[in-house]
Order: C-alpha cells, then sequence, then structure tokens
C-alpha cells in the first residue's frame, strides 16, 4: 500500500517516488502538485497507477504527473512518460481511448455586453448546429475516399473543403496533421463508428462553452494572442469520437498477446505496449495518427459550425464578431519529440495522457509568428468554474518533455456527484450565475457538478509557480453546451 | 441474484460482478454495462443477430464480449435486450443477441478497459472487476 511516508519532497511542489519504492520501477515517479493537491491524488489509486507507468520499458527520467491527477485507467490521468527511441516502447492504453482529446479556444474583438442580449439564442443554436451524445452523428458524412483524406491530412482536408483557414491550421498543434497517419492500420469498425462522427460533441466532459475574458495577467502576451478582457471566447473539448475509441480498443485488445510476444511483464494489462519501432508498435502510431487527425479535423469542423451560428444569430446585429483562433492542443496523444535527457538530445516518444504540450519559447514547431513567444497552453476548469490561458516555458523543456497541466481534474466519482447533485437543481444554480446550460442529459450534468473537480486555479498556481506553464488569462463561462 | 455492483471510480465507472461460470459472467457484466449505461427498460426485439468472440485467456474474452455489444449499440444503434449463449470454451464465446433500435439513445461509455482486470475464481463461481471508459 502506498502511502505518504512512502513521497519525499525534493523541492518545493516536487515530490517523488523512489525507485527503490518497488522493484519492478525502472526510474523514479515525479508528482508536481502543493501539499493540498498531493492529499488529493491520495485519495484514489491514481498514484500506483503513476508507479506502474514506471515500469515500462524505455521509460527515462521520471514517470510524471501533473497537479490535476486522478485515477483513470492504466496510466493516471495527468500522466506524461518518455520512452526512449528506438527501443523504447508505445502504450496504446498510455494514450486512452479519446486519442487527440484536446482544447481549441477561438476569440472575438466584441465585448459580452455586447453579445448579452443575444446569447440565449447563440447557446441554442450551437446546441443544434454542434449534435452531442457519445453515439451522435453529424452534418457530414463521408464516403470512403473522404474519410481516408480526413484520416490522412486532419485539419488540411478541411482547409481544402472551406471549413478552415490557413490562420487556423497555423494555430493548431502540428499545424492540424500528425504525420505518419496510415488508414491501412484503421479497422473497418472504427471507420464506422466514425464515418458520421465529424463534427459532433460526443458526451462525458466534452463541451462547447462561450466565455468572457475575466482577467488578463500579461498585457502584451494576450495581445500577441488577440486575448483582450471583456471581450468573448469561445472553447471547444472534445477528440475522435467513436473512431478514436475503436482504434485504442482494437490495439489494446491485440497488444495483450503482443506483450507477451516480446515478454513484457507488466502490473496493469491496460498499459500493454510494444517497442515503438516494432512492426506493432508502428502500426499502432499510424492507426494512432489517423485517430488525431480525424480529432484536429473534428474540432475544425465544430469551429466552423460555432462560426456560422455566430453568423446566423449576429449577422446584421453587431460587428466585429469573427471568431479567430488561438490555439488548439491535443491532450491524449503519443508524439515523437526530442528532448534533453541528461546533458543530451535524445529522441523520445511522450505519451501525454490527460497532459498538455506546452513547449516554450523558440521552438521550432511552433508558427513564425509565435516562436519568440511560446505555445499557447489552454486549460479548462470544471463545468460554471474559470479556464486559463498559459504560454509554454523553458521550464517545462527542461523539467517535464515540454508538458503542463490539462485541466482542474476530478476528485469525486461520477456515481457520487449524481448521488450529491440533481442535474436541474445545477443547471438552475447555474443559470442564477449568469451561466446558460443547454444539456442532453441532466444525469450526464450532474456528473460534471463543479463539486466534483479539483480547484482549477490552485491547479494552475502550481504549474505557474512551478515555471512549467505561465499564466496569460483568465476565462469565466457564460454559456456551456454539453452532451 | 443481481450479480453485478457498482464500485467507486474517479474518473470513469467501475463495476464488480459474479457468475457461477463464464456464460454467467459473461451475461451479467453485460446487464451491468448497460444499467451504467443508463439504457431504457427492455422492449421488444426486433431483429437478432449472431456474434461470436474470442480471447486469448478469459479476461481478453470477457472485454471483447462486451466491446462487441458496444460497438452494437453504437455504431448500429441498437439495444441488445436479451441474449443466448450456445458455445463457451476455450477462450471462444458463439451466441445470438435480440435487438432493439434506439435511434434518439444517449450511451455513455467508450469503451470497457483491462484496467487491473483478473477474472478470480470464488466459492459461488466468477468474480471479477471492470473499468469502463466514459
Amino acid at each position: 500500500m502506498l502511502g505518504r511516508g512512502h513521497i519525499e519532497r525534493v523541492a518545493e511542489r516536487v515530490w517523488e517516488i523512489p525507485k527503490t519504492f518497488r522493484s519492478d520501477m525502472r526510474v523514479p515517479a515525479r508528482l508536481y502538485a502543493d501539499e493540498d493537491l498531493l492529499g488529493a491524488a491520495l485519495l484514489d489509486n491514481s498514484i500506483v497507477q503513476l508507479v506502474n507507468t514506471a515500469t515500462l520499458p524505455g521509460i527515462v527520467k521520471y514517470a510524471i504527473a501533473m497537479p490535476d491527477i486522478h485515477q483513470g485507467y492504466g496510466f493516471p490521468i495527468g500522466g506524461v512518460v518518455a520512452t526512449r527511441l528506438p527501443e523504447g516502447v508505445i502504450s496504446p492504453g498510455g494514450v486512452g481511448y479519446d486519442i487527440n482529446c484536446g482544447v481549441r479556444l477561438l476569440v472575438s474583438l466584441v465585448s459580452v455586453e455586447e453579445v448579452l442580449p443575444y446569447l440565449e439564442d447563440i447557446a441554442s443554436r450551437l446546441y443544434s448546429n454542434c449534435p452531442s451524445g457519445v453515439g451522435a452523428h453529424g452534418h457530414l458524412r463521408l464516403n470512403n475516399a473522404e474519410l481516408d483524406g480526413v484520416l490522412h491530412e486532419g485539419s488540411c482536408w478541411m482547409l481544402d473543403k472551406g471549413y478552415a483557414s490557413r490562420e487556423d491550421l497555423d494555430r493548431t498543434e502540428e499545424f492540424g496533421r500528425i504525420p505518419g497517419a496510415d488508414a491501412a492500420f484503421v479497422s473497418d469498425r472504427a471507420r464506422e463508428r466514425g464515418r458520421g462522427q465529424l463534427g459532433t460533441l460526443g458526451a462525458g466532459n466534452h463541451f462547447i462553452e462561450v466565455d468572457r475574458v475575466a482577467e488578463v495577467y500579461d498585457d502584451a502576451t494576450a495581445a500577441r494572442l488577440r486575448i483582450y478582457s471583456g471581450n468573448i471566447a469561445v472553447q471547444i473539448h472534445c477528440g475522435s469520437r467513436g473512431l478514436g475509441h475503436q482504434i485504442c480498443e482494437d490495439y489494446v485488445s491485440r497488444f495483450q498477446k503482443t506483450a507477451q510476444d516480446y515478454r513484457i511483464e507488466l502490473p496493469d494489462r491496460e498499459l500493454v505496449c510494444a517497442p515503438f519501432n516494432s512492426k506493432e508498435g508502428q502500426e499502432y502510431f499510424c492507426a494512432m495518427a489517423c485517430a488525431a487527425n480525424f480529432a484536429f479535423a473534428n474540432r475544425q469542423l465544430l469551429a466552423h459550425m460555432i462560426r456560422q451560428s455566430f453568423e446566423e444569430v449576429l449577422a446584421g446585429k453587431i460587428k466585429d464578431f469573427d471568431l479567430r483562433q488561438v490555439y488548439d492542443i491535443a491532450h491524449n496523444m503519443a508524439k515523437v519529440e526530442e528532448h534533453n535527457v541528461g546533458g543530451c538530445s535524445v529522441r523520445v516518444c511522450v505519451h501525454r495522457k490527460g497532459a498538455t504540450r506546452a513547449f516554450g519559447p523558440g521552438s521550432s514547431v511552433l508558427p513564425d509568428d509565435l516562436r519568440d513567444l511560446g505555445q499557447p497552453v489552454l486549460i479548462p476548469g470544471s463545468m460554471g468554474t474559470a479556464s486559463y490561458v498559459l504560454i509554454g516555458t523553458k521550464g517545462a523543456m527542461e523539467e517535464t518533455f515540454g508538458s503542463t497541466c490539462h485541466g482542474a481534474g476530478r476528485v469525486m466519482s461520477r456515481a457520487r456527484a449524481k448521488k450529491m447533485v440533481r442535474g436541474t437543481a445545477l443547471r438552475d444554480q447555474l443559470k442564477s450565475r449568469g451561466i446558460l446550460i443547454c444539456a442532453g442529459s441532466m444525469s450526464g450534468l450532474a456528473e460534471e457538478a463543479p463539486a466534483a473537480y479539483k480547484d482549477v486555479a490552485q491547479v494552475v498556481d502550481v504549474v505557474h509557480k512551478l515555471g512549467i506553464g505561465r499564466k496569460i488569462a483568465r476565462l469565466e463561462p457564460v454559456a456551456v453546451i454539453k452532451g | 441474484m443481481k450479480g453485478f455492483e457498482e464500485i467507486d471510480h474517479t474518473a470513469d465507472r467501475a463495476f464488480r460482478v459474479t457468475g457461477r461460470d463464464m456464460v454467467a459472467l459473461l451475461k451479467n457484466a453485460t446487464r451491468a454495462m448497460q444499467a451504467l449505461d443508463g439504457l431504457p427498460p427492455p422492449t421488444e426485439a426486433s431483429a437478432t443477430r449472431e456474434i461470436e468472440v474470442e480471447g486469448i485467456d478469459r479476461e481478453t474474452l470477457l472485454v471483447n464480449w462486451l466491446n462487441e455489444i458496444l460497438f452494437l449499440e453504437q455504431a448500429h444503434r441498437l439495444v441488445c435486450t436479451d441474449f443466448q449463449i450456445f458455445e463457451c470454451k476455450n477462450h471462444h464465446v458463439r451466441g445470438r443477441v435480440e435487438t432493439s433500435e434506439a435511434e434518439h439513445r444517449l450511451t455513455h461509455i467508450k469503451a470497457v478497459t483491462f484496467h487491473n482486470l483478473t477474472v478470480r475464481e470464488i466459492p459461488e463461481g466468477l468474480e471479477a472487476e471492470i473499468v469502463v471508459d466514459v
């Protein structure tokens, strides 16, 4: 049993479980948290899950957990693991079922006050134009060739079809297209599940949220991102839908035998993996890249539908309501990156499971106009609470493989939240605070109650103080659309 | 006997399931998953489908079976109202499910995981704890 006594404080807000804690650990495990958040992490099995990830073959430096860590399956949510290539492994369960679940932020130059009289219309138009629910189908029905196009090209396919601008792509992680995608390694079932789901939100914690920029911490940086206090912003949180779920399921199931074939012993079957450069590892990576591209395209189409919804409601009423993209980030992904390990530049496969890439200034993978600034990082809060815009830092590059937290992090089970909170009461309570809610399921709404989550401000404060992300702005919700 | 109970899980959903043998375990696990998913009460079946699933051990058989049911529900928008298992041996199962259409149903489960999954032998038969991703 792992308890507080097994965890060493190595610096302020940095905690370590030494490699000697368990004989199968290949590296120490590190958790970034304050005392409170460490206490919250000890309430469930998340730290045991973190220790389990330290057993993955090829792992370098540490198994890492962010302050929003909570219990998932296989990896903890908030986990980061980098494996040295070519011998290190890739783990489908380490990426999770919602491959490239991520967040996109759009901002406008109009103020909330100007939009407020039309907010109910906007919310109901968003709800009808952006289908939600796990099995929901969208407006685009793709034939096989078109689906291949999406899987290989991601947001670039959307640009060709008129659903994206060049600027949208420049402001998307990997420019909206992960290289190496090969649809030959995507099953017919995954295609069937995903084919009609482009432009849909899904369920669970996915949402579209209309926000007000409540506070700016760094005017100069915020202005570079077109973020101004009092203005309207829109966040999209969703992923690769049934296509990604099926791809993960296919490979986690197949890798049950693959891991045995490579004689990889693991403490949890959800961590099954294969050497990155093996046939099986490469096939998963090609399929995962397809799902990642599908997710980029999905958020792109949703952005298009959101812009259309604003147009339908606001055209002729107010001016300059264009929604321009700040950035789009992934938080469930395995990516090949170069990082400094022990003074040497090393090629690694970075698994981020509920963690955000947060590359600092100077990174060659950022677009020209952001390179001196660093990568925008989008941290959504729980429903009805604040969200944050951060910027990537040198500290994240040195400490956490260019990664930071991804949200508030749950602290209460869905079952318990449903027992404690009534969806309709929560909706009315939020409405009284000036937050409109459109939701397909009242019990689903109750599961996502703010009380089920940690305080996002506290989580963001930890990464800011640690220097693995720098606060730029805070957003407050005015309307939430949920599956 | 209900054969299942929900257990606490922070981010997702989880249940403990028992059965006197593998067939009962599969049946009870299916009912547990459907109960967690908030499915409407069974209605009259409109079609039947033959399904066949295999695994390399009891755990993979259990997960693959549940994922098969989930696939039918999500890709084809069907509710599995009843099912019969004709054969279950050597980590291979063959059966038939009765289905009805559920066009407007919202489902929440994305996939069935292998997280810490072990099918254990207990005095009453078999027991497993299953985490599903929502």
